[in-house]
């Protein structure tokens, strides 16, 4: 069965977003009235598993071996049937 | 074995550029020195057959993800087991730049209780934010156990420069007090950002360049056999190339950077 | 777009019984940009063989003919009230040249990049390249492949790509928002993402990005103005350019997608408040670690000898590269398009062959060798696809699966019918400026550091690996406290003390008052910036980003600027070897000023001997070398003072030579601790850089600058931008041979370094002038950006 799942990356609480804050500013700069900006960055991730449970642990494999550095990241994890 | 019989790797994938003036460095300093793909390593050569396993610098793999880390995990996943002789035998790893948060992603860097399969620290995005490339001046700190520095006098000040965007070395939130009484006591620190006189940058833009925790610029594992560092010793290596070199009246013909590549070069000279 | 039809992806197009209307509708509907007289050559063409085109063949000649790939202005007829001047490129950029005939120029303006030699077999390729319309639309991206680009002709020479320069102009950074037209980004926006995508193509792959200038001018802001160059070094025994028929061409690189499709059309287009629609697939994407990886497969090739050409692929995609190696090497060429690897499989023929997606290269392979090359490229995991080869014909045949989609004679593709423009210029009446002199004269000297185009770049250049290859000697910041040095040197060979030394010339203010001084201006400020540093023995590159030249006025300009271009590169006795014009630079704010870059690439014979810009040892004498006069037309002062015209610094020959060369041989002779040259803001700003950049002070006295007795106001004295001057930090033992080796030119000293960090100038009648901290000249020099930025 073929799965999709959606990886959120992004900073654990505490942790200065310097991209973010830069990004805020540009789009300030663009005359948005932004307060303030994080910055996260997502995975699309299409995988063969047997279900859903499973691709959710390999996906979180995934994370901690590749996609997240546990000093300074947090992930979030949504998988679905893939279409 | 003899000095002249041994080899350092310098490894490169796509997006390594600092390779050729890093052996360059080694060679000037007296080693023989290749540069060695990556896949080449994985498929023909065996990276037991080197005696210094250097990472310098560059962008490996677009440094997507996060700097470093795809090298990182492709290294610990092809060549795992062949690293894990590698550092049990203590031979000295080198990483420089993208080397250093390759060392780090690997789990190879602090390397506190053996490879970590997860990163203990991480090279986080610089504060301020951006790529930046400048002299800064360090300070040696190690009491003797890097094998990389022996040759430079402790509490010396070197001039070295960096050129990244993602050098902010830190700890996790919380840990930071732990970790460091960790690296102190295994006289883990080698390099802290400092100004010309050595006092400390206490985290002050721009003498520590990228907002480093403790102004923490090189730090290696207990065994002192593997240094990590931001600042690029290779491009401090003959004096033409500090920044103001013009200066300086007499030329002696060399800058501190090459201390580093001495000192591992005179290590391997001694086991020899 | 034409959607795919893939039972018959190859469309014609009637042409044949179309008329003058329809010719233009063709023109328009296809985004062809061919001309009335273009168009008609086409159908004449096909008339005769009595057949219609079909779309792969339009848009092959309308990428080939476009200006961006045959500068067809610059080698097109000129009317002007004087008569008919037949050819712009050859009666005056190349002519300096070939009158010239100089030995060491190997190749010039014949393939991606000139080539000069360097020591022994080496070699020194070097490219400067405009990307403005890209950037305007997606500063990022724009930016980050003009710089990919730029490498991609120096590896297109088989060289090793060794250095970078950029230069940047914009609009004010301050600029009123609600003054933006719409369609049109704020300098702010367009600054940031143009900086971001020099810095990550250069430092992504290890180029040190080492010589440049930002400059701001209000006419940048609907024309942002993107000048990237690279150096390359390369050892000529390996330059390989024998290609034959039977051949193979080679594709090596990237996919190839829907990115850039008509980008050369686009750049030869004004930019209008429609563009970025119509422009976005017109912009490409940077990925330059895939170029790091072509870099590498490419340079094993040429050390072991196993292509016989290669060409980058730019503007014009396939269609333009394809074209030209076929016509270079007086070969056709047989393409199977359906071959090329694809990032999305729906592309119609016509897309595939104009495509303009980054990262690739095309090279031809004798059969002999091609498995070798492929293997090369296969250990650097680059993609490399034999897509056809060459023939004997003469003829240009596409197939895509079974269909033809092209067969075109190349003699044809590459004899479009002369372009002729008219050409009118009314000389403006220069006034000096009339306004009472300050009576207190150190807020100018503030107010000038401050200001944009004098202000330190250094948050930007640090954004940029200078650095890496550790081979940047004299480097764009200097020391500690950032010094602006006039030129780079980059020792690239390991061995060698030999150093290519780059700088550049650029003053765009003067051009607005007369492109003919601008470019004698910039020629100057080149060569003088590379001299003082000990630069010799120079090369210059020529880059015109100007208006359309279909307006009289603008095509005036832009002769003036080429008759200053033959006369004072002649009498330099410094060749171009290589240029490229970017016309077409309207926004609806007005044409861009008639900019000129000038790139020096000069030679130093021992690194060691080079100099830079910092004070060195107080109680060592400061010499003004060169005549000093009231020439405050496009200054800083000026603009400062709100004057635009008056009368602009002129080059006089042959006094300005002796300067450069007595520069030359005083750096030879060890007389020389630190040289700066004069530019904007004149002798004051350039004495106040030297002492930023050293923890020195300066004492000045302006009664004592040579052969300035016409000059009576000290405002002039100190700001006027007068060509052809440096001020020069000599030891006091020396001064006797300096003065002797200086002799042909206007000199004098006119004070001494300080150890207290002070900057003091006397007038005319020995009074203080100038009375500032050096701390107050560093503080407002290092904010002036920021300050721009902030508000």
């Amino acid at each position: 069965m073929l799965y999709q799942a959606l990886v959120k990356i992004h900073l654990k609480p505490g942790h200065s977003d310097p991209e973010g804050e830069m990004t805020a500013r540009a789009l300030k700069e663009l005359l948005y009235p932004v307060k303030s900006v994080r910055v996260n960055k997502n995975y699309i991730i299409l995988l063969e598993s047997k279900s859903k449970s499973m691709a959710e642990a390999r996906v979180e494999d995934m994370c901690k071996r590749l996609l997240a550095n546990p000093t300074k990241d947090e992930y979030a994890i949504q998988v679905e049937k893939a279409r | 074995m003899k000095l002249e019989e041994t080899r350092v790797c310098i490894l490169r994938v796509g997006g390594t550029n600092c390779d050729i003036e890093t052996r360059e460095a080694f060679q000037k300093s007296g080693a023989k020195a290749e540069i060695v793909h990556f896949n080449q390593l994985v498929k023909q050569q065996s990276l037991l057959d080197f005696n210094v396993l250097v990472i310098p610098g560059g962008f490996s793999y677009g440094d997507y993800v996060r700097a470093g880390a795809i090298w990182a995990k492709m290294l610990i996943a092809k060549l795992g087991n062949d690293i894990k002789r590698f550092v049990e035998e203590e031979r000295p790893i080198l990483g420089i730049c993208n080397g250093f948060q390759v060392l780090v992603e690997a789990g190879l860097l602090p390397l506190f209780d053996g490879i970590s399969p997860f990163p203990e620290a991480a090279l986080g995005t610089n504060i301020p934010t951006g790529y930046n490339c400048r002299w800064v001046y360090l300070k040696h700190i190690n009491h003797g156990s890097c094998i990389f520095t022996h040759k430079i006098p402790q509490n010396l000040v070197v001039r070295i420069p960096v050129a990244h965007s993602e050098g902010r070395f830190m700890f996790g939130n919380g840990k930071e007090e732990k970790c460091l009484e960790k690296l102190l006591e295994n006289d883990q620190l080698v390099f802290r950002y400092c100004n010309p006189s050595g006092k400390f940058a206490s985290g002050e833009y721009p003498t520590n360049p990228n907002g480093a925790f403790f102004d923490i610029a090189g730090i290696c594992d207990p065994s002192g056999k593997i240094l990590g560092l931001m600042p690029h010793p290779e491009r401090s290596f003959f004096n033409w190339q500090r920044p103001d070199w013009t200066g300086e009246g007499s030329l002696c013909v060399h800058s501190d950077g090459k201390l580093i590549f001495d000192s591992v070069v005179e290590y391997l000279g001694r086991r020899t | 777009m034409m959607p795919l039809n893939s039972a018959q992806p190859i469309q014609e197009v009637e042409i044949i019984s179309a008329n003058d209307i329809e010719l233009q509708k063709i023109s328009k509907g296809l985004s062809l940009g061919l001309n009335q007289k273009e168009m008609e050559a086409v159908k004449r063409y096909f008339s005769q063989r009595r057949r219609n085109p079909t779309v792969v063949e339009l848009q092959t000649i309308g990428q080939t003919w476009s200006e961006h790939c045959f500068h067809k202005t610059f080698k097109g007829s000129v009317i002007t009230k004087k008569g008919k001047i037949q050819n712009l490129f050859k009666t005056y950029i190349a002519k300096a040249t070939d009158e010239l005939n100089l030995p060491w120029c190997i190749s010039v303006f014949e393939d991606n990049a000139g080539i000069i030699s360097f020591h022994e077999k080496f070699g020194i390729a070097a490219k400067v390249e405009t990307h403005n319309h890209p950037s305007a639309i997606e500063p990022f991206g724009g930016a980050a492949t003009g710089v990919g680009g730029v490498i991609r002709d120096i590896l297109g020479v088989w060289a090793d790509p060794i250095a970078c320069t950029d230069v940047l102009g914009f609009g004010p950074l301050n600029y009123d928002h609600n003054k933006l037209p719409r369609g049109i980004k704020h300098p702010k926006y367009l600054f940031r993402g143009i900086v971001d995508g020099i810095g990550c193509y250069g430092n992504n792959m290890g180029i040190p990005t080492v010589n440049g200038a930002i400059y701001f001018d209000d006419s940048y802001v609907g024309n942002v103005t993107v000048y990237c160059g690279c150096v390359g070094l390369i050892p000529m025994d390996k330059f390989a350019r024998n290609a034959r028929p039977g051949d193979t061409i080679l594709l090596a690189g990237g996919k190839t997608g829907r990115d850039g499709i008509h980008g050369v059309t686009f750049a030869s287009a004004e930019l209008t408040e429609k563009s970025e629609q119509i422009a976005r697939p017109a912009v490409q994407i940077a990925n330059p670690i895939e170029e790091e990886k072509l870099r590498r497969g490419i340079l094993k090739i040429r050390d072991n000898e196993l292509a016989s050409g290669i060409t980058d692929l730019g503007g014009g995609g396939l269609s333009s590269a394809v074209g030209e190696m076929a016509y270079r090497f007086k070969c056709g060429a047989h393409i199977q398009l359906h071959r090329i690897p694809l990032k999305h499989d729906d592309l119609a023929p016509w897309e595939i062959y104009i495509s303009e997606s980054q990262e690739r290269m095309l090279l031809l392979v004798p059969n002999s060798s091609l498995a070798d090359v492929l293997k090369i490229f296969g250990e650097e995991e680059v993609e490399a696809t034999p897509i056809g080869k060459l023939t004997d014909d003469k003829i240009l045949r596409i197939n895509y699966a079974d269909f033809e989609a092209a067969h075109l004679d190349i003699d044809f593709l590459f004899s479009p019918p002369r372009t002729e423009r008219v050409a009118r210029w009314n000389q403006p009446k220069s006034v000096e400026p009339i306004f009472p002199e300050p009576s207190d004269l150190n807020p100018y000297v503030l107010k000038l550091l401050s200001s944009p185009n004098i202000a330190s770049k250094e948050k930007v250049v640090r954004t940029y690996d200078h650095e890496v290859k550790g081979s940047t000697v004299i480097k764009p910041l200097h020391g500690d406290f950032g010094g602006p040095n006039d030129a780079a040197i980059i020792k690239p060979l390991q061995d060698q003390w030999k150093g290519v030394v780059i700088s550049c010339g650029f003053n765009p203010s003067y051009g607005r008052v007369d492109p003919y001084w601008m470019a004698a201006s910039a020629i100057d400020e080149a060569i003088r910036n590379n001299s003082a540093v000990g630069g010799r023995r120079i090369a210059l590159l020529d880059n015109f980003v100007w208006g359309s030249p279909e307006k009289p006025d603008r095509m005036g300009s832009l002769l003036r600027a080429c008759e200053a271009c033959y006369k004072f590169a002649k009498e330099f006795e410094t060749p171009f070897i290589s240029g490229k014009d970017s016309l077409y630079n309207e926004s609806p704010l007005g044409p861009v000023t008639p900019s000129l870059l000038i790139t020096a690439i000069g030679i130093i014979p021992d690194i060691r001997k080079s100099v830079s810009i910092d004070l060195k040892m107080f109680d060592n004498l400061i010499y003004v070398v060169g005549q000093s006069f009231a020439e405050l037309g496009g200054s800083e002062y000026a603009r400062l003072k709100k004057h635009e015209d008056g009368f602009v610094p002129k080059v006089r020959v042959p006094q300005a030579k002796y300067a450069m060369e007595g520069i030359v041989n005083a750096i030879d002779n060890d007389l020389v601790r630190a040289c700066h040259d004069l530019s904007e803001g004149g002798l004051a700003i350039a004495a106040a850089e030297m002492a930023i950049s050293s923890n020195l002070g300066l004492e000045l006295r302006l009664n004592n600058i040579a052969c300035a007795e016409s000059v009576r106001r000290k405002d002039y004295l100190l700001f006027s931008e007068s060509n052809s001057r440096f001020l020069v930090e000599v030891p006091m033992g020396k001064a006797p041979e300096f003065s002797r080796i200086m002799k042909k030119v206007p000199h004098s000293i006119i004070g001494k370094v300080t150890k207290d960090p002070h900057f003091c100038i006397y007038g005319l009648r020995n009074e203080i002038v100038i009375d500032l901290k050096v701390d107050e000249l560093r503080r407002a020099w290092k904010s002036g950006l920021e300050q721009q930025y902030e508000t």
